[in-house]
């Protein structure tokens, strides 16, 4: 895998063209492939059309796509009767520390796995493996036994700390990426006299740049939309994510369509647009085939 | 009133899953207090988080040695996460009986018996939920029972008297079902807001009980033909699939697109709350007690309970049973569920003035008096029994099982509940 | 691309603790995170445990409980259910949707984003969003199998459709693994085809005979990604069967169809504090896991092909 490859550069067209309709299938193809994205997109469209729409229009049956009239009254039912920005600091919070986690140690163990020989090397390796295999199911009890222990229930510690001591998806790839960068480099400044660590640090980092931007990305959004853990660890309305905040809002206040849709926007955003910014990263990592 | 329904409707697998895991979680910060200040943490807010701010500053004012805090605070999973601390963060607080038998199981919850509070004005039906293995761990503020609520205008138009049988009911439910030309339903006779506790009230008012001397009996022939009564009077006339086309389309409940205000079901098993709600939504409706299979079984209901206790972790068990005592004594527990339009858990105040301005809460009341209204003995097993209870009903509203077959699938399951 | 040239002279007790400090915080996490907490978890399995109270043993007990539990089958038929319906439609879909993709198309990016967009949405938002989708009277689905004249199921309240319901919810998150097999068909030399072109092989037995065999290395994998994402399915059907309005108690969906095994597990150790049994299904869960991998990998070397060139 290439460094090219990896960013996605290499997503090239490719089928050729030809004969005298050409221009019809183009229009087959152009056809196809927005019916494509609109089975992907129709349903961001109902999200946000049915968050401006008022009560009585939610409830139509047949449904009418559009709002007769439009009212912002949802969003701002959803940012005054749950605590919105509460919820949106402590997913940032949580996100931004995994985040954090992921880019300090995660390369570390990779470069560990990937330029480093040491005997038991492999071995490691396959634990990375087997742990990326695992159900998480199997350790979260115990784990939460343990958190309770230690009196960190309750906390956003069990949610971030996991980061902290690398994540076997982002070493994987991460490794990968290491994989295919030169020794040459390495060796070059191992003659010049550089300790492991300034090597790793001063040159190995900023090669791994684009592998570490994938890893922060995902990491940002699984943080972001994750669901179970902050379910099982955070008992707070204080300290819920933005994911706990909008499921319990269901709770207390019944199914209320259009505030929830609101909500739906508006929780959806923040990854949108980090999506938006990165989005070369996200189809590089997709293409390693090792993320989703 | 809010609250009940809320809780009802809501609160459901989010308080249920989640206030398990924080019986554990012991890390909410302690909070430091003074000898004489004690706080009351409720799950109540709006409307009737004030009435009850109201109570605590009569309360401060008619004494001089405790002053108490009021916290609103409507999380169930933060009140449990409190309690499991060393310290609380409060010392008192409020729950429903459901509940009571699991924590005092737990330990968190102060056995009330040593402070010599009066028990003879609750009605038995009440205390009965409150005790756990002979001793009292809470106490009722304010109770609710289910009865038969109607829309006027919809039993009139179809000629309809308020039944007062189970014959009577099954035919106004045939005269106030519609089914439109293509076969879909377009008004249910009876319908159920709260699954469970319509088919358990449908239970009882065939004599049957589904959890008979403290012990699960889903195969109770009663409750086996209570639930029977709701499939073949409503479910199959129209077919499950109508039905449950029907259903999915009733709106939040007690909101504007309730599905009872909205008048696609003409008559429903509700509790006390609605009184308010129905009213101030501008409904023409009534209320008549649960139609009995026998004239003896009129009537039969069951009673769930608001109840005040006191974490096993206060700083300050003294003073706290000093409020507890206060807020069931009768004048503050007649002011408080008037506001919410709950029932009172005293007996000397069923037939007070004060619940006159409550449209028809006189049938809800009376069951407070009547045997025929149930209460449910504490249970460690309830939140296992009611999960498998909710599957059972779901198979048989759907028309995928029987009721006898389904209910019988339950008791095979009721040997590994928790004891 | 690994490079098998070994670094200069360096001793082995050096580079072995060199080794380690830098894998030190994963080699933590692993003992910590995984390695203990798998065998307490096995242990719990074999214990009455009820978070509050010491574990009690009990030997098998908690796993001859489950032989004569229905719900306990009933969650497993679902997840199997969802797992092997979903996953050859999931693989079916990314192929085909692969291939619109892959097509000569001006704004590539946008496509791509537009396709990926459902798989950064939160679960939870977007179990919300489906309900409300695919309710029978309000919802959008039903509006358009309307226009179209086919007959509207009453999707998350009838039995026979809570599953599939599940596993449409699933499916809108395809376009991740739509983009690797994109990313798949962009790999195949396109000599291949350009000489069976030459013979006169229509797409069909292009596909079949080209495509097919080289993007295998990418399905197995996929597959068995897939499988696991699905054996453990917990938000969608969670979220999905929450509450209809009607006072329900569980998530579990009409007829308990859309009680997925996570469900039952969590149900079972946070909701009534079974913890020994829950862990037992826990174990239970890993095994199938396994028995399904290996089972597809052994499989592999049938209709796996590995091009050697």
């Amino acid at each position: 895998m290439t460094t090219a490859e990896y960013q996605g550069a290499a997503l090239g067209e490719r089928v050729p063209v030809g004969g005298r309709f050409g221009w019809l299938m183009t229009i087959y193809r152009y056809a196809l492939v927005i019916l494509l994205a609109l089975v992907f997109v129709f349903p961001f469209i109902v999200m946000l059309t049915t968050a401006f729409k008022v009560s009585d229009e939610i409830f139509m049956a047949p449904p009418e796509l559009l709002p007769r009239t439009w009212t912002l009254d949802h969003f701002i039912g959803a940012l005054t009767q749950i605590p919105f920005f509460r919820f949106l600091l402590n997913t940032v919070v949580i996100a931004g520390l995994s985040v954090l986690g992921t880019v300090l140690v995660s390369p570390l163990v990779a470069y560990s796995l990937s330029k480093l020989r040491w005997k038991g090397r492999n071995l490691l390796f396959i634990m990375v493996l087997a742990t990326m295999m695992l159900p998480p199911q199997v350790t979260l009890i115990p784990i939460y036994m343990m958190w309770n222990k230690v009196g960190a229930t309750g906390t956003i510690l069990p949610l971030v700390i996991p980061a902290f001591l690398g994540t076997p998806f982002f070493i994987f790839l991460i490794r990968q990426f290491l994989l295919s960068v030169p020794d040459e480099l390495i060796e070059a400044a191992k003659v010049d006299g550089a300790s492991e660590f300034r090597i790793y640090w001063s040159i190995v980092l900023p090669i791994a740049r684009p592998a570490l931007i994938t890893s922060a990305v995902f990491q940002f959004v699984w943080a972001w939309t994750d669901f179970l853990y902050p379910l099982i660890y955070l008992n707070e309305e204080e300290s819920y994510t933005l994911s706990i905040g909008l499921y319990s809002f269901l709770g207390e206040h019944g199914v209320q369509w259009g505030p929830l849709m609101a909500s739906c926007v508006l929780f959806t955003l923040p990854a949108f647009l980090i999506f938006l910014v990165f989005q070369r990263y996200f189809i590089g990592g997709i293409a390693t085939g090792a993320l989703k | 009133m809010e609250r009940k329904a809320q809780a009802r409707a809501a609160h459901a697998a989010m308080s249920t899953a989640l206030g398990a895991v924080m019986l554990l979680g012991g890390a909410l910060g302690a909070q430091a207090q003074d000898k004489t200040e004690i706080t009351f943490s409720y799950l109540w807010g709006g409307a009737e988080g004030a009435a009850l701010e109201q109570i605590i500053t009569d309360f401060n004012a008619s004494q001089d040695k405790i002053v108490v805090k009021g916290v609103s605070s409507p999380d169930m999973t933060k009140q449990l996460a409190s309690m499991s601390s060393a310290k609380g963060a409060f010392d008192v607080s409020d729950n429903f009986a459901s509940n009571i038998a699991s924590w005092a199981n737990q330990g968190i919850l102060l056995p009330l018996d040593e402070f010599g509070l009066d028990t003879s004005d609750f009605p038995e039906s009440i205390m009965k939920q409150l005790v756990v293995d002979g001793t009292l761990y809470s106490v009722p503020i304010a109770t609710h029972n289910f009865q038969l609520v109607y829309n006027k205008k919809l039993l009139d138009e179809a000629g309809v008297t308020p039944p007062t049988s189970m014959a009577e009911l099954a035919d106004a439910i045939k005269k106030l079902t519609k089914v439109d030309a293509e076969g879909n339903v377009t008004q249910l006779g009876l319908g159920l807001t709260d699954i469970s506790a319509g088919l358990k009230t449908l239970g009882y008012a065939h004599g049957g009980d589904w959890n008979r001397d403290g012990k699960p009996t889903p195969t109770d022939p009663g409750f086996v033909e209570g639930v029977k009564f709701y499939f073949d009077n409503v479910v199959a006339p129209v077919t499950p699939a109508a039905y449950n086309k029907f259903v999915a389309g009733f709106g939040p409940y007690m909101s504007d697109q309730d599905s009872f205000k909205q008048g696609k079901i003409a008559m429903v098993f509700e509790g006390e709350w609605r009184a308010k709600f129905n009213t101030e939504a501008g409904m023409d409706w009534g209320v008549v007690q649960v139609p009995g299979k026998t004239p003896e079984l009129n009537g039969s209901t069951w009673a769930d309970v608001s109840t005040i206790f006191i974490p096993t972790n206060t700083g300050n068990k003294e003073a706290a049973a000093e409020f507890v005592k206060y807020l069931i004594s009768p004048p503050a527990m007649e002011k408080f569920s008037h506001v919410l339009a709950n029932l009172p858990g005293r007996l000397s105040l069923v037939d007070s003035a004060t619940y006159d301005d409550i449209p028809n809460f006189k049938v809800w009341l009376d069951a407070l008096k009547n045997p025929n209204t149930h209460g449910l003995p504490p249970a460690l097993y309830m939140a296992e029994y009611n999960a498998d209870l909710a599957s059972a009903f779901d198979s048989v509203l759907q028309g995928a099982q029987t009721p006898e077959a389904a209910l019988q699938a339950v008791a095979d399951r009721t040997g590994s509940y928790s004891q | 691309m690994q490079s098998a040239r070994p670094r200069p002279s360096e001793p082995t007790g050096r580079a072995l603790l060199k080794g380690l400090a830098f894998a030190s915080p994963f080699i933590i996490g692993f003992l910590v995170l995984y390695l203990w907490p798998i065998l307490a978890s096995g242990y719990y399995s074999l214990t009455d445990f009820s978070l509050f109270k010491a574990p009690k043993w009990v030997g098998l007990a908690n796993y001859e409980r489950m032989i004569s539990d229905a719900k306990f089958w009933k969650s497993l038929y679902n997840t199997l259910f969802f797992t092997f319906v979903g996953v050859p439609v999931d693989i079916a879909i990314s192929i085909a949707g692969a291939h619109i993709l892959n097509q000569k198309l001006k704004g590539q990016p946008l496509w791509r984003a537009l396709v990926y967009l459902p798989s950064i949405v939160p679960a939870v938002a977007a179990g919300f969003l489906w309900r409300w989708l695919l309710n029978a009277q309000y919802g959008f689905v039903n509006e358009i199998l309307r226009w179209f004249r086919i007959p509207q199921p009453n999707w998350l309240l009838d039995a026979s459709w809570g599953g599939i319901s599940v596993i449409v919810l699933m499916l809108w998150t395809v376009g991740g693994t739509m983009l690797i097999y994109l990313a798949a068909l962009k790999n195949v030399p396109q000599e291949l085809y350009e000489a069976a072109e030459l013979d006169g092989a229509g797409p069909l037995r292009r596909f079949w005979h080209i495509t097919w065999p080289m993007i295998s290395p990418v399905t197995l994998f996929q597959v068995i990604v897939l499988i696991i994402a699905f054996l453990q399915v917990f938000t969608q059907p969670f979220v999905l069967s929450k509450d209809p309005g009607l006072g329900t108690q569980t998530a579990t969906g009409p007829g308990d169809s859309m009680l997925s095994y996570s469900i039952y597990l969590f149900q079972n150790g946070f909701t009534f504090l079974k913890m020994g049994y829950a862990s037992a299904m826990a174990w239970v869960l890993l095994f199938v896991t396994l028995a399904i991998t290996l089972l597809i990998l052994w499989s592999a070397k049938k209709w796996v092909f590995y091009d050697n060139r």
